[in-house]
């Protein structure tokens, strides 16, 4: 792969908890390669791991082993930007004063990102709500607003933490359309994490596919398929459940361990 | 006018009424509640003289000047204390300790040290305001989603930018909160320092009012103590609202 843009090898985390120190594992020996451009899903049961990564790749969390490398230096710049599940959006600023966060502390010449705000505000389809607080806004529209901010850094990579989950299904499923087109129109790298099976083969291009805490890659699987793309297509089911299987293994052993 | 607005008028020129019917009926004494014209009269008067304003104006200095002190102090030393976990610890002591004395029971200490003007009136003035404002600073600050400041760092932000741009406007509804009840214990902690070592202020001249068994002065004191009370409220819901507009309740 000579498009590669980001090389784990062997990454682990050990959280300690709290006051007695107890310790955690969270992810054990993760190898992955990402791929400039690709749309990579981690898909794994509910506390493998998979927030703990994305943190470790945004550079919020240090690994407690192995290491991790963009294969872009560019000039020391932030190759990341992330959109949380809860939105984290700035409740004291507007639509368009949240999406200039980040070339603001940047010190980016006002008039630069104000023009560049704009852009991403029709990009996200957000005209016409440039001034109002997030607290007005629909669940939707705020991820909205949480996509166009993250993008507003220009980075290279983009890294979700369950972006949608705590959407309606209807919503759900007209912003997976949206993040999928603005992922082809801005050829933006995505790292998106999900514990939904129909997500990951709606959006994938590669999945990977977790094991139960300490989180493992456990198997990639390619989707070579068209999009858009429909869950009631054959090659579709076939993944869905080909995934559904390596997951339900798993499932089985975190409800094991919580026992 | 609504309903519920008629219901307050009305119970209020009811009593003042019912009030100023039983003084010239003769059926209360206004040694000791003067009727609510005799109290105007007192406040036209004072006025006019220049008495009143004067008081004011001493006093609103004194009120002001501890006022801005204490909220400054309060609100850096709460944004640092709710952020900065060694700050807090080295705080803690002090803010436990001093936090449940009577403001007021520290005045004639501060006498002691700053003499018996102005200063130690506003010192006393500033420490109560402090206090309550460095509190709910505190609060503040600690009611911030904590993954508000992972995003700030997320894109970009350095330690003082967060500082500047997520922890000081996430604490603001707090703040507010504090400088409210500041400004309540700011009217009150300038009267009972007005009532010793001073020949000035709103504060010295109700007591010497009812020194001199001025009722009704002791009555136009109190009124212009409310007026300022609600004064202050107005202001700093007024700012509030311009500071805050997103908390839009
Ligand atoms: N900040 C943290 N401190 C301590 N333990 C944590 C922290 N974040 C996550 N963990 C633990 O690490 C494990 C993996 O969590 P997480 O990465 O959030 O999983 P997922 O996102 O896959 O549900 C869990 O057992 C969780 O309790
Ligand atoms: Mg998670």
């Amino acid at each position: 792969m000579d498009t590669r843009l980001l090389e784990l090898r062997d990454v682990t985390k050990i959280w300690s908890i709290g006051r007695t120190g107890e310790q955690v594992p969270a992810l054990s020996s993760i190898d992955l390669d990402v791929a400039r451009g690709e749309f990579l899903i981690l898909l794994g049961p509910s506390g493998c791991g998979k927030s703990t990564l994305l943190q470790i790749i945004a550079g919020l969390e240090a690994p407690s082993g192995g290491r991790l490398r963009f294969l872009r230096g560019d000039g020391g710049r932030k190759l990341t930007s992330m959109v949380f599940q809860e939105y984290a959006l700035f409740p004291w600023r507007t639509v368009l004063e949240n999406v200039v966060f980040g070339p603001e502390v940047r010190k980016v010449p006002r008039a630069t990102r104000d023009v560049e705000a704009q852009r991403l505000v029709e990009l996200v389809k957000l005209r016409g709500f440039e001034h109002r607080y997030p607290h007005e806004l629909s669940g939707g529209m705020r991820q909205r607003v949480a996509l166009a901010r993250a993008l507003a850094n220009d980075p290279e990579i983009l890294l979700f933490d369950e972006p949608l989950a705590a959407l309606d299904a209807q919503t759900r499923r007209v912003l997976q359309d949206e993040l999928a087109r603005i992922w082809a129109e801005t050829g933006k790298t995505f790292i998106y994490v999900t514990h939904s099976l129909q997500e990951a083969v709606l959006l994938g291009g590669r999945i990977v596919v977790m094991t139960a805490r300490p989180g493992r890659v456990k198997e990639i699987i390619d989707v070579r398929l068209p999009r858009p793309r429909s869950l009631t297509g054959r090659q579709e089911a076939e993944i869905l459940e080909r995934l559904d299987e390596l997951l339900r293994d798993e499932v089985k052993r975190t409800m094991e361990s919580e026992r | 006018m609504t309903r519920s607005t008629l219901r307050k008028v009305g119970s209020a020129l009811f009593i003042l009424v019912v009030w100023q019917v039983l003084v010239q009926t003769g059926n209360l004494n206004e040694l000791f509640l003067p009727a609510p014209l005799s109290v105007l009269g007192a406040i036209w008067t004072m006025t006019l003289s220049g008495k009143l304003p004067w008081a004011i104006l001493v006093s609103l200095n004194r009120v002001v000047q501890g006022f801005v002190y204490g909220a400054l102090v309060g609100i850096v030393l709460g944004l640092l204390a709710g952020a900065i976990r060694w700050v807090e610890d080295v705080l803690d002591p002090w803010v436990a300790a001093v936090y449940p004395i009577p403001k007021s029971a520290l005045f004639p200490l501060f006498m002691l040290w700053f003499g018996l003007g102005d200063p130690s009136k506003i010192v006393t003035i500033t420490v109560g305001v402090l206090f309550l404002v460095l509190v709910n600073t505190v609060t503040g600050v600690k009611s911030i989603n904590p993954l508000l400041l992972k995003a700030a760092v997320d894109l970009g932000a350095s330690r003082f930018q967060v500082f500047l741009k997520v922890i000081l406007p996430g604490a603001l509804p707090n703040i507010f909160t504090g400088l409210r009840l500041g400004a309540g214990m700011a009217l009150i902690l300038v009267f009972i320092t007005e009532i010793e070592a001073t020949k000035a202020g709103l504060g010295f001249l109700l007591w010497e009012s009812f020194q001199l068994l001025e009722t009704k002065d002791v009555f136009a004191g109190v009124v212009m103590f409310g007026v300022l009370g609600v004064a202050s409220t107005w202001f700093l819901q007024w700012l509030e609202r311009v500071s805050c507009p997103w908390a839009r309740r």
